[in-house]
């Protein structure tokens, strides 16, 4: 069974044709301001390259954030048509996740995401899952939260969370291992994790 | 000949919209979900909640127009866009969505500008008669479009600064109107008298308007009026208002329509709902020989049924979209 992987919420464009748990080919670019523009080039490029026909997607998984609104808009607008208009399954993953696939010799890796004002999105993994679910969180308040054990952060950002941070280096099938068999959901129902409210949602509770 | 459908969406500000059009004058079936209600407890259109909102009802109202038009996406000869101008996040979601079955279904993509759909809403009526001029009154454009044939756009002017719909607006917050305070603006000056000596903004012989300066009035009077202790007479101050606006965009329309030897006006947009304009042009074509096209109110507001009626034009024109196609806050109409 052939499934589309699409990532495009992070600082990177991550795209990946796989057949059943194995990857056949992945783009990995850099996620710009052209990036609405430049994705359906690549996955082009990525059916093109696998000799691969859009039929032949039987399933999508897509990174739903939390990251860049705009970016995870893109990847999710695009996942939810063509897995709605094909009757395709359409799994969501966390990015805060797939970044904590990075090979780590901790007992812990602190994943995040700058959200700016001295904030992140962050979790915290362990090879089992999460033990800190993805949430909104200041730097200060994360750093309350370590377990107290050996932990490394990860990121493609550079926040001081008083932590030695590894370059990411996510590992496509281990994070398509532990959600093939997650129920695929209803394509109306995938929609982005921004893990925060819009500005103007948080003013007119003040 | 084969018949053509277009699907259509549109979701440049705060609408979700999906429809399918035949042969550019038929309308098979619209779908719009409004986030009016939404914005209205914000005070105006926030555009990340409003992105927010399409992304999350794209698909949905895909399935709800072709289902209700009992269609399939076999049926769909193209697939129209809006691409812009509008709020970039809210464009962002109608175009990835489109790319995607156009690229999936291999289907023609055809992009329209917004003000084109809001012109060719009147093909929906009737078709248009060239040459002619177009009004374009709404919350982001005050346009005079001249047009010699299909698809052909000459500006030949417009606002200098505020858009008329956005003056409404302005005006109705010192008026404590609640948003959207365009209609009931025009609702009110239906009630008032025109006592209050508001000037008629930039009466010239350009084809240029400029609201701003009438904003400000609106904005004085009301502040001299608090301060000498007297209550603004609300209804009086809407009908003063409303009366130069209308006198304004009637007078260099006229102006317009006499220097170019035009017979055909068209008006478009969300303004062309409002009633003093309809009702004054009305009046005023009728007694200069004019044939006037204003579209029914649900063709004014933003939908995509218009978007499906000027996609059709632009699909004979040759007009595509490629898989690079973006959306773009601003772009000038060609």
């Amino acid at each position: 069974m052939k499934s589309l992987f699409i990532d495009t919420s992070s600082s990177r464009i991550i795209l990946a044709l796989l057949e059943d748990e194995k990857v056949v080919k992945e783009i990995d670019e850099v996620n710009d301001h052209s990036l609405s523009s430049r994705i359906f080039p690549l996955i082009d490029k990525l059916f093109h390259d696998t000799n691969c026909n859009v039929d032949d997607i039987k399933r999508i998984y897509v990174v739903n954030g939390p990251g860049s609104f705009t970016g995870i808009r893109v990847g999710v607008t695009i996942a939810k048509t063509y897995a709605w208009a094909k009757k395709l399954e359409i799994i969501p993953i966390s990015e805060l996740e797939l970044l904590a696939t990075t090979p780590y010799e901790t007992d812990y890796i602190v994943s995040y995401i700058d959200a700016r004002r001295e904030a992140v999105y962050a979790g915290i993994y362990d090879d089992h899952g999460a033990v800190l679910e993805d949430t909104y969180i200041t730097i200060d308040e994360l750093k309350t939260r370590y377990p107290d054990a050996s932990v490394s952060a990860v990121s493609y950002d550079h926040c001081d969370v008083g932590l030695d941070q590894l370059e990411p280096k996510i590992d496509i099938e281990r994070i398509i291992k532990r959600h093939k068999d997650d129920l695929p959901m209803n394509p109306h129902e995938v929609n982005p994790r921004y893990l925060k409210r819009t500005e103007a949602e948080e003013n007119l509770e003040k | 000949m084969d018949d053509t459908y277009i699907l259509a969406i549109e979701s440049s500000c705060d609408e979700t919209s999906v429809a399918i059009i035949k042969n550019g004058c038929e309308e098979i079936h619209t779908v719009v979900l409004s986030q009016m209600d939404i914005h209205a407890t914000f005070g105006g259109v926030v555009p990340e909640v409003a992105s927010r909102h399409h992304i999350e009802n794209i698909t949905m109202v895909l399935e709800q127009a072709l289902m209700e038009a009992n269609l399939t996406m076999d049926d769909i000869t193209a697939i129209a866009i809006t691409y812009g101008p509008g709020l970039i996040g809210s464009l962002l979601v109608g175009v990835q969505a489109a790319k995607t079955l156009a690229y999936i279904y291999d289907k023609p993509l055809v992009p329209v500008h917004h003000i084109a759909g809001h012109i060719y809403a009147n093909n929906l009526v009737e078709p248009l008669e060239f040459p002619l001029i177009a009004l374009v009154v709404s919350g982001g454009h005050t346009d005079l479009i001249y047009m010699k044939e299909d698809y052909s756009f000459e500006r030949i002017g417009g606002t200098l600064d505020d858009a008329v719909g956005e003056a409404y607006d302005k005006a109705a917050r010192v008026m404590n109107l609640p948003y959207p305070g365009g209609p009931r603006v025009d609702k009110l000056a239906a009630t008032g008298e025109d006592t209050y000596p508001l000037p008629l903004p930039l009466d010239d012989d350009s084809y240029n308007f400029s609201f701003s300066g009438l904003k400000s009035a609106v904005i004085n009077i009301s502040h001299n009026e608090a301060q000498r202790g007297n209550e603004i007479r609300v209804a009086d101050l809407a009908t003063s208002f409303q009366n130069r606006v209308v006198e304004i965009l009637t007078k260099k329309t006229m102006h317009a329509l006499k220097s170019y030897h035009v017979k055909n006006l068209i008006v478009a947009g969300g303004v062309a709902a409002n009633k003093g304009l309809r009702t004054h042009l009305e009046e005023v074509c009728k007694e200069n020989g004019i044939h006037l096209c204003v579209p029914p109110i649900k063709y004014c507001t933003d939908n995509a049924a218009m978007i499906g009626a000027a996609g059709y034009f632009a699909y004979k024109k040759g007009r595509r979209g490629d898989l690079t196609l973006s959306a773009k806050a601003t772009d000038k109409l060609h």
